[in-house]
């Protein structure tokens, strides 16, 4: 239930409820306790699962509020990894080569937010998905820096006394790193900035009659966006230790798309819920494979069909995904058994003709 | 005394001249409407206050400046908001979220200093939830405060449309047709509400208007537009005599 609003600062608390803050400590409790019983192994899945999720939350700011399609985030994923991974093999520290793969992947950000202002829909979503395959380009034949398709060997560093080496250092780090990810894209949504991307999200036009600067504001999102992501990106390295260009290709940036369509487009827990499908779905075929009949369990591709027959089944069933779901829950819980059916049901629309493009 | 002028304003599409040598000016504190059939122009003489086309010719000016030239986004800063025909509110956020956009243009907070949520962007944000309240009180939406903009009503709608604009602050409101689609009732509310907006806020409204009743109660003077001329321009009583008004709405 919400509490009685006493002052006008409540509404700007982040987790304003006594159920929203226990949550938090407890999914903070379990996450920081796990590593006391847990294996290597599973370690670095979960250490996986918060590197997905920081790239979630990215792509969630750009796609999930701002309402621009990316198929371009593997390309911003890359240049964080390989910015990181070089600097690194040339001595400098990791407190600096893991910020400045975020910084040069947001000025990449940037080069494709100004071109792509005047685009939407599915036009933006070429112009990404050719960017996406020029960065992918240049990663294979910039063999100078890169290492071509030879690939490129991830040195692991020392942060203060966490080796990086072990999947336990890169646990810590990746959910610290979640963590600060989380408060910033929270803080956003809660001040102007974030109110301006929902509003362009909603209405072009009128969010530029409100004041809002679109070039700006737009490309902003795209820059905010892509260093997330190459902050992601930094830590995915530690995650491979091996880089190769065709690990940051189409099949990746889709793998994003459907992880925040999956945990539900414009939450941030959305994106936590989509990164854990999307890293735990792989493991479970693997854990099943075996005992399918007729051996489906080994037909080539059977990852990805799986994959986008749930993005479809969610299209059409869940469009506002596990999030928007776990909320209808809840709603029914708190009105048992008062629950009508039609509560999330909306009005259709006609009203929109004649719009100013 | 004029607060906002325009000056042999033309706009062509092509050979189309939407708008075709127009001048007016509006005077502090009235409200001033402007009718015609459709295709007349009305709607695209707003885009072109609001500055989302830019004129063949002609001059726009405001409170003794010259906008023509300025980009859409700063027109709200310098005190000019409008509403749009369509509805264009944010329907997936709330009410309260909507008006908030509306101050947008008074926001003066760094990207960084937001992303830190420093106590002067905390402080800022309060301020303007106050001035937010506000409007909320003025037009009385307070059961709706927090439902998204997809669940209410189209008469609702329409009120919040005008409480966005007015949190702008703004010295002039465009309201593009205020009346379209709803009943008798809430016509007459709309009334009040323009009437309130000039009387206490001071707001000068122009408004693009059909229905004759809303035009004839709420405005000082009105404009009729046809082809992108203008046909008349004087009181409502005047300007429903004139015979080429007459002639553009009846034929013959």
């Amino acid at each position: 239930m919400r509490p009685i609003r006493t002052s006008y600062a409540q509404d700007l608390t982040l987790l304003p409820t006594t159920g929203s803050r226990v949550r938090v400590a407890l999914v903070t409790g379990v996450a920081l306790a796990i590593p006391a019983f847990a294996g290597e192994f599973y370690l670095g899945e979960l250490a996986a699962v918060f590197i997905f999720a920081i790239a979630g939350v990215g792509m969630m700011l750009l796609s999930g509020y701002t309402g621009l399609v990316s198929l371009g985030q593997a390309a911003f994923l890359g240049i964080g990894a390989y910015t990181n991974a070089v600097l690194l093999a040339r001595g400098v520290p990791l407190i600096l080569s893991l910020p400045s793969g975020a910084m040069l992947a947001g000025l990449a950000g940037v080069a494709i937010g100004i071109p792509t202002l005047r685009m939407s829909g599915l036009y933006l979503a070429i112009a990404t998905l050719a960017f996406g395959s020029i960065v992918g380009t240049i990663f294979q034949k910039w063999e100078g820096v890169t290492g071509g398709f030879g690939g490129f060997p991830v040195v692991s560093p020392t942060l203060g006394p966490l080796i990086l080496d072990s999947p336990r250092g890169l646990y810590f780090l990746s959910l610290a790193m979640l963590g600060l990810v989380l408060l910033v894209a929270a803080n956003i949504l809660r001040s102007p900035l974030g109110r301006s991307l929902v509003a362009i999200h909603g209405s072009e036009i009128s969010a530029q009659s409100m004041g809002v600067n679109l070039a700006v504001t737009k490309t902003l999102s795209f820059a905010i966006s892509a260093a997330i992501t190459g902050l992601a990106g930094g830590l995915f390295a530690h995650y491979v230790h091996f880089l190769a260009p065709d690990s940051f290709d189409l099949v990746l940036s889709i793998q994003f798309v459907t992880m925040i369509v999956v945990g539900g487009l414009g939450s941030l827990s959305g994106a936590i819920y989509g990164a854990i499908f999307i890293r735990l779905l792989p493991q479970g075929i693997a854990l099943l494979r075996d005992d399918l009949p007729l051996g489906i369990g080994h037909m080539p591709g059977l990852e990805p069909s799986l994959f986008g027959l749930i993005l479809v089944l969610f299209i059409i069933f869940e469009p506002q995904g596990v999030a928007g779901r776990l909320s209808k829950i809840a709603h029914y819980w708190s009105a048992f058994p008062l629950h009508r059916r039609a509560t999330f049901q909306r009005q259709k629309s006609y009203t929109r003709s004649e719009r100013v493009r | 005394m004029s607060l906002f002028a325009v000056e042999d304003l033309a706009l062509h599409f092509g050979g189309i001249r939407a708008v075709d040598g127009i001048s007016f000016d509006v005077r502090d504190g009235e409200v001033f409407a402007i009718i015609g059939p459709n295709g007349a122009g009305k709607t695209t003489i707003f885009n072109l206050i609001s500055r989302l086309y830019q004129p063949t010719s002609g001059r726009l000016i405001f409170r003794g400046q010259d906008i023509t030239r300025r980009p859409p986004h700063v027109v709200a800063s310098l005190g000019i908001a409008r509403t749009f025909q369509n509805i264009e509110l944010f329907a997936n956020a709330t009410l309260l979220q909507n008006l908030l956009i509306g101050r947008h243009s008074h926001v003066s907070a760094s990207i960084l200093s937001q992303i830190l949520y420093t106590p002067a962007v905390r402080r800022a944000e309060i301020a303007h939830r106050g001035r937010a309240e506000e409007v909320i009180a003025f037009l009385g939406l307070e059961r709706h405060r927090d439902r998204l903009i997809a669940d209410l009503p189209y008469g609702i709608r329409k009120v919040v449309e005008i409480g966005r604009a007015l949190c702008i602050d703004p010295r002039l409101l465009l309201l593009d047709e205020p009346s379209s689609g709803l009943n008798v009732e809430e016509t007459q509310e709309i009334a009040a509400w323009i009437d309130e907006i000039r009387g206490t806020l001071g707001v000068t409204v122009i408004m693009v208007e059909h229905d004759m009743s809303l035009v004839s109660a709420v405005s000082d003077r009105v404009m009729a537009l046809n082809y992108g001329r203008i046909l008349a321009l004087g009181t409502a009583a005047e300007v429903q005599r004139d015979p080429e008004v007459v002639r553009a709405y009846l034929g013959g």
